[in-house]
């Protein structure tokens, strides 16, 4: 295994197989993922910061077998900063955060291509920062039935004084997350106010959106996956890689753009391939901004 | 090896004891399936139901009874049964060893492995070694989940094995079964001892496998590539649209949206 030393912030990591192409239909190799994971750090740090990471990784590249990791590998480096949470059978573990540019790299060094976080963060675990609708299509539905629904979502959302923002899943979905940033906050409610909407937008649009999770149900609609508003769910992190043939990325979009892509017609076109992703951010900005710092109440609850 | 036991205690005649582990030496091959409803796809349960009242009994109203006659029983409790039941034991002890050909495979019921425990090993080694050159077995009481059963404790290729045996009344007599006797010329016997001779081979039963569980097996593959599973709804979706206030502003909102476009 060949393994190069860098030194980052005064820290020494030791990458290896650099050449290994972790997205072989592009040739996309463990070394550029380093690459756009150092490029987009800045935008992506401050939505992994204090969230309990769990690694998705790809050891042997995207179309080979892959594993979850709710632990922070114990060989992990005394500089990576790590908390202790609630694991899956109530049980803690210590859990990475990413939150230097040395651990951000130190983890995408490790294959975890995707990077999973919790709308809570890791001093708060019972504290959503965010409600977020996870929409996601049925085939044949695709990402435009998807925008259409993300569309009436907002327009929902902004006739109760709630604003929202898109991202792409980077698969074949859409998420809308509704910052919150308030200590009142509970998964409880932003639960409940999910379901209300998944359950209202369904009775009005039938042949669009379903609220249930049977997958059979799915077919040709968009299912409202509101059950990820919970304490125990992660959701793929904003500017995340994601592993599939290409190298897409999780990303923010405007509403306007999504507007303007409904009208195209063409699924392929939201994709946001890495380098777009980092062109995108550095010309227009983190589009997520306000997610970490509006503070929103959800009404009637 | 780490192997996880389903008992553990000692083996045990006249003045040798041997720690063990009771572990499984068999898992059933049989390829099991979840009753679903065909609506949804839920998981069926099992229910306890009142044919007279058309409903479903609670576990805390549920009652053994032993039937004496149609529509007669006599009520008994756990506590009744327990009192009855043989006391737990630490201890398989063997009370006589016998010639493994004189027990037909018709008593056979559960087979299990013993595994030597810390310290039990060299006996465990010796015991097995010898019941193995003699072809001998340790009958045995022992003691499991609150029944008392009837072991044969024999060698397996170095191994303990322990069968549970059929209490002799449980063995249904054969009584019967066979035609009557009659006369058997030695021509006949010849012939048919002539033909098994010809069909003899050493017993391999790795050469035999479970063809409907292969079948099955690659059925499953070939559909786990040709079509999505089906998934249960969760059990939260079965309460209601949400708080009333939240749904009511929720529907006018809607309405109004309905009416702009």
């Amino acid at each position: 295994m060949s393994r190069n030393i860098v030194e980052i912030g005064g820290r020494s990591i030791s990458l290896s197989n650099q050449e290994k192409a972790l997205y072989p239909s592009p040739g996309f190799t463990k070394a550029q993922v380093l690459e756009y994971y150092g490029r987009i750090a800045a935008f992506i740090l401050p939505h992994l910061e204090d969230r309990a990471l769990t690694l998705k990784r790809y050891p042997n590249g995207v179309d080979k077998p892959f594993f979850y990791e709710k632990r922070c590998p114990t060989h992990h480096p005394a500089w990576v900063q790590t908390a202790e949470v609630v694991g899956d059978n109530s049980r803690p573990i210590t859990a990475c955060l990413v939150n230097t540019l040395e651990a951000l790299l130190w983890v995408a060094n490790l294959a975890s291509l995707e990077l999973h976080v919790p709308l809570a963060r890791a001093g708060s675990p019972k504290t959503p920062d965010a409600m977020v609708f996870d929409l996601d299509p049925g085939e044949p539905a695709t990402i435009l039935e998807c925008a259409r629904v993300a569309l009436i979502l907002r327009e929902l959302l902004s006739r109760l004084g709630l604003a929202g923002y898109p991202k792409t899943s980077g698969q074949k979905g859409l998420h809308v997350f509704v910052p919150l940033n308030r200590q009142d906050a509970t998964f409880d409610d932003t639960k409940q106010f999910s379901k209300a909407v998944a359950v209202i937008m369904q009775k009005n649009y039938p042949d669009l959106v379903i609220a249930r999770m049977a997958k059979e149900l799915r077919t040709g609609k968009v299912f409202i996956n509101w059950s990820q508003n919970d304490a125990s769910k992660t959701m793929i992190c904003v500017y995340s890689l994601r592993a599939r043939e290409m190298p897409f990325v999780s990303c923010p979009l405007e509403w306007g753009e999504l507007e303007h892509l409904s009208k195209l017609g063409d699924p392929d076109k939201f994709q946001v391939i890495h380098a777009e992703a980092i062109r995108r951010a550095e010309a227009m900005g983190d589009l997520f901004r306000e997610v970490l710092v509006k503070e929103q109440r959800l009404p009637h609850i | 090896m780490a192997v996880q036991g389903i008992w553990s205690g000692t083996i045990s005649f006249s003045l040798v004891a041997i720690p063990v582990q009771v572990v499984k030496a068999v898992s059933p091959g049989r390829i099991s399936f979840r009753t679903l409803h065909n609506k949804d796809w839920s998981p069926l349960a099992r229910r306890m139901f009142c044919p007279k009242q058309e409903q479903i009994v609670l576990p805390g109203e549920i009652i053994r009874g032993y039937e004496i006659a149609p529509d007669k029983y006599l009520p008994i409790t756990d506590e009744e049964l327990e009192s009855v039941s043989p006391e737990r034991s630490r201890t398989i002890e063997i009370v006589e060893f016998i010639d493994m050909d004189e027990v037909d495979p018709i008593y056979f019921d559960h087979p299990y492995y013993l595994v030597p425990a810390k310290g039990g090993e060299k006996a465990y080694r010796l015991l097995a070694e010898v019941m193995a050159r003699t072809n001998r077995a340790g009958l045995a009481r022992f003691v499991l989940a609150e029944r008392e059963y009837l072991v044969a404790v024999k060698s397996t290729e170095g191994a303990l094995t322990l069968f549970t045996l059929h209490y002799s009344e449980e063995v249904l007599p054969a009584d019967g079964m066979a035609p009557k006797a009659g006369r058997i010329d030695a021509k006949g016997q010849g012939r048919m001892a002539k033909s098994i001779g010809k069909m003899m081979a050493d017993f391999d039963p790795g050469k035999y496998a479970d063809k409907r569980r292969e079948k099955v097996t690659e059925l499953l593959k070939r559909k786990m590539k040709e079509q999505a599973p089906v998934e249960a709804p969760t059990m939260e979706e079965k309460e209601s649209e949400g708080p009333p206030d939240l749904v009511a502003a929720l529907e006018e909102v809607m309405r109004d949206m309905k009416r702009s476009r």
